[in-house]
């Protein structure tokens, strides 16, 4: 199936491109190589669109070091086929520039966004060139990926430089929510455009607690290292993420996971799907200020987390999993405990279940709020519950089978309602779902080691993984080196593509839907920002720095001491 | 003559002694119940005293100079208070003769425009946006309460909030005066600033509305006015459309009537438990439902019945 399907693709891009189809490879085990000439980037893209491939990220790899110039690799998912295909564009390193592929796919608006910041190859004609990870004072011409840049580089701090922010539409007045926001629990910044209570649109900026993790992954640490950054990724889903990475250099470099430890992976990403599900369903409710349901969720939560104490040593980022395998086993003594855990969970999540799906101001607060429409979802690449509570049925589970989910499928949930109830429902399918999941896979499990022996991961080659976290598909990309390390590690968490699609889920709804619109996302993000203010009746809008901050705080405190001001 | 004025003087202190004192207390006894649902410890009973006196000590800190803002916190704890004097605790209303139920609507009011002129002034587009919600709460839930009195005044025959509270004990039920009992009950949620109608503060959308600019002693007096306001209007509910068992005598009418004003409050907030929010129009579309609902009380009391 991958190979004739992997055929049809060199063949349709061979007709396609001619001889601008550089060379086509094709990698162990899921994975199409195409290298295609910068100039027909677009062309390429709009092939692979038409053979119904997803788009999924962009990676961009400074390889001037190995005597070539900047690539930009596309990536794209042929889901039926469990294929992914890299469309790799070599860039001059003399004229770093290519084509924006983002007039053609919307979702890919941001990683273009983001390669230009850190490699410093412009995509031309992308309809927003502004900064997306880079801070407004970080010195221009400065891209941190560039391999000449070293990993502690801190650049002076300027002051008086303003974000470039988009000025609110005639008529509207500005609401900020974040860069501190009660119902979102990290920083990230929404300047919402309203008239009355009605949003008309929105402006968003983010990106700013950028850790700079892929840089210390190919710089600093080594291979059986990363595995334990890559979990500190997310405080909720972390196990995704070093899974996801593990088995991208799994993939590069040829290493077979053991059986067992390949069902304790599965294990432990369905409790950690179980844990998080019950977390969002208490957000959820709290955003609408249900918070009886947060209460309960949380309550219900807290055994999966004594659980995973009990299998890891750790309520959260478990610290289990190494290239190969994984570190601890789950011992036959553990099993009783477990599945008494898991039927405590089934039961009270049923129950939490009858306790809101009738509940009729429940429905008021979540129907027809934060719409996204099937067609927008798939232009987005939105993925993870989002997607298929707009029927889009993606779940990498079954796109990309990995760990055991190859003898133990899940079910392909989706639901047609384009909503915030629709997100619900999904996510309360899924916890079913997932508490089945964990019971097979502890009867099935095999006996056997849960490590492999790992030699020498040799350079030169591309792992790409996929696993579908709770709030959807992460994609790892790893181009090994020689060091010791990858060459180049690319992440895109789930987030990243379906915070772009938030503003048209929010324009024309009102300010109350705002929260639980993008709370249904389930978010992961992080921002800062400073202070601005809007002149409503003049539309005028400017940004105050941080001296003028202070000085302001300064004189009305001089104000009052002298007994000119307004207080005491 | 002077031993009448002493006592409506001594009644008066009375009721506004009562509503300073239990209100607090009203609302930590609330916070533990609705604690215990939601299987959480909850804060001390009297947390919402110690709150209070923090608050009270901290400094005054505004972000609007002028001096009719300075003064909006007192001016919305006074109006309630003032409304509990116009109400029944126990006794008639002490200063009944000033003000008869059309008095009472306006009074009932005047806090929530104190918070909506707060809020306009402070600054804030929160406010802003939490003090329109507020005034369209405001025009929503006040029609209901006119025709609840409305319905009590035909029945009774009198405007005088005494006289209907006097003539209900003295009558017993009917269905006119438990229909408009019933919607009285409903707006109670509303003025309570209770679930799912909290829309005005609405932490988790615009971070407590009216009072996001508001700390310090500023905050303690308006959080008083709000719990004050959802005490007496618990009372006069039950003094006006649940006023049995009346024995006469002050001291047992007045616990009587505490304790029924703790059922309707327990009420009240296991209702707040079990919803999530609504938004403003979906609350606006409920409670003129409820009005056009409370005609039919207004019509059996035209009928007699």
């Amino acid at each position: 199936m991958i190979l004739r399907v992997a055929d049809d693709v060199t063949a349709t891009l061979k007709r396609r491109l001619a001889t601008d189809l550089l060379s086509t490879r094709r990698m162990e085990p899921d994975l199409l190589w195409a290298a295609v000439s910068p100039s027909r980037v677009r062309d390429a893209t709009a092939a692979m669109k038409e053979l119904g491939s997803r788009y999924l990220v962009t990676v961009g790899i400074d390889e001037r070091p190995l005597g070539c110039g900047y690539g930009i690799v596309h990536l794209f998912s042929l889901d039926a086929a469990h294929l992914f295909v890299a469309i790799d564009c070599p860039v001059s390193a003399d004229d770093p520039r290519i084509d924006s592929i983002t007039p053609l796919i919307p979702g890919a608006a941001w990683a273009e966004q983001e390669f230009h910041d850190m490699i410093g190859v412009e995509p031309e004609g992308h309809p927003d060139p502004r900064r997306l990870v880079l801070p407004d004072d970080w010195p221009e011409g400065v891209h941190p990926l560039r391999r000449d840049v070293a990993y502690n580089y801190r650049p002076p701090s300027v002051e008086g430089v303003a974000p470039a922010l988009t000025p609110p539409p005639k008529g509207t007045s500005v609401i900020p929510v974040g860069p501190f926001f009660p119902v979102l629990e990290e920083p990230a910044r929404f300047r919402l455009f309203v008239e009355g209570e009605t949003v008309v649109g929105c402006d968003y900026r983010g990106f700013y607690n950028h850790r700079g993790i892929e840089k210390l992954g190919d710089s600093v640490l080594t291979w059986d290292r990363l595995p334990f950054l890559a979990e500190r990724i997310c405080g909720i889903c972390g196990f995704i993420h070093s899974t996801c990475y593990c088995q991208a250099v799994e993939n590069a470099a040829g290493i077979v996971v053991p059986r067992r430890a390949a069902y304790i992976r599965t294990v432990m990403l369905e409790l950690e799907r179980i844990h998080s599900h019950l977390l969002w369903l208490g957000i959820a409710g709290h955003i609408l200020g249900f918070d009886t349901v947060l209460m309960q969720t949380w309550r219900i939560r807290e055994p999966v987390m004594w659980l995973t104490e009990a299998i890891s040593g750790n309520r959260k980022t478990y610290g289990m999993n190494m290239v190969g395998g994984v570190r601890r086993d789950i011992a036959a003594s553990q099993m009783p405990e477990i599945l008494e855990v898991v039927a405590q969970v089934a039961k009270e999540a049923r129950a939490v279940r009858e306790a809101i799906v009738d509940d009729d101001t429940l429905h008021a607060r979540t129907k027809g709020v934060g719409p996204l429409s099937t067609w927008w979802a798939k232009e987005m690449c939105v993925v993870g519950p989002p997607a298929r509570a707009s029927n889009v049925p993606i779940d990498a589970r079954l796109d990309h089978p990995y760990a055991a989910y190859d003898d133990l499928p899940p079910k392909r949930i989706s639901q047609e309602g384009c909503d915030t109830w629709a997100r619900v429902l999904v996510r309360l399918d899924e916890l079913e779902d997932s508490i089945r999941l964990v019971r097979e896979a502890l009867a099935n499990m095999p006996d056997g080691a849960v490590r492999a022996e790992v030699g020498e991961v040799p350079a030169g080659r591309v792992g790409v993984s996929a696993v579908e976290a709770p709030r959807g598909e992460a994609i790892h990309f790893v181009m090994t080196g020689g060091s010791n390390r990858p060459y180049r590690w690319r992440v895109r968490a789930p987030t990243f593509p379906n915070l772009q699609a938030v503003p048209a889920m929010i324009k024309g709804q009102s300010i109350a839907d705002v929260p639980i619109s993008i709370g249904s996302l389930d978010p992961c993000f992080s921002c800062t920002e400073r202070m601005e203010t809007v002149d409503i009746r003049s539309g005028r809008h400017r940004v105050y720095s941080k001296e003028e901050l202070i000085e302001m705080a300064r004189l009305a405190r001089a104000a009052r001491n002298t007994g000119g001001g307004s207080t005491r | 003559m002077n031993g009448a004025f002493l006592r409506m003087v001594a009644v008066a202190l009375l009721n506004v002694l009562v509503v300073l004192l239990l209100s607090p207390l009203y609302e930590g006894v609330l916070r533990k119940l609705k604690a215990a649902l939601h299987s959480r410890m909850g804060p001390p009973v009297l947390q919402p005293f110690t709150d209070t006196l923090k608050l009270l000590g901290k400094e005054d800190l505004r972000t609007v100079g002028s001096r009719a803002y300075a003064v909006t916190p007192a001016l919305a704890l006074a109006s309630v208070l003032l409304l509990g004097t116009l109400v029944p605790m126990g006794a008639a209303p002490p200063l009944g003769f000033a003000a008869d139920i059309i008095g009472i609507v306006y009074v009932a009011g005047m806090a929530a425009v104190f918070l909506i002129l707060t809020a306009f002034a402070s600054g804030s587009p929160y406010a802003a946006v939490g003090g329109s919600r507020e005034m369209m709460a405001l025009l929503s839930v006040e029609p209901v309460v006119a025709v609840t009195l409305v319905v009590g005044a035909m029945k009774a025959g009198t405007l005088s909030v005494g006289g209907i509270a006097a003539w209900n004990a003295t009558h017993g039920p009917t269905i006119s005066m438990s229909l408009a009992g019933f919607a009285l009950f409903l707006a109670v949620q509303a003025q309570a600033g209770k679930l799912p109608f909290d829309i005005p503060e609405a932490d988790q959308e615009i971070m407590g509305g009216p009072l996001i600019e508001q700390s310090g002693p500023r905050l303690a007096l308006f959080r008083w006015a709000l719990w004050a306001r959802q005490f007496v209007f618990a009372m006069l509910l039950v003094e006006l459309f649940v006023p049995w068992p009346h024995t006469g005598a002050l001291a047992a009418d007045l616990a009587l009537a505490l304790l029924k004003t703790l059922v309707v409050l327990v009420l009240v907030a296991v209702v707040d438990v079990v919803n999530p929010r609504l938004k403003v129009e979906q609350a606006m579309g409920y409670y003129l439902r409820v009005a056009f609902s409370t005609l039919a009380a207004l019509a059996f009391a035209v009928v007699g019945m």
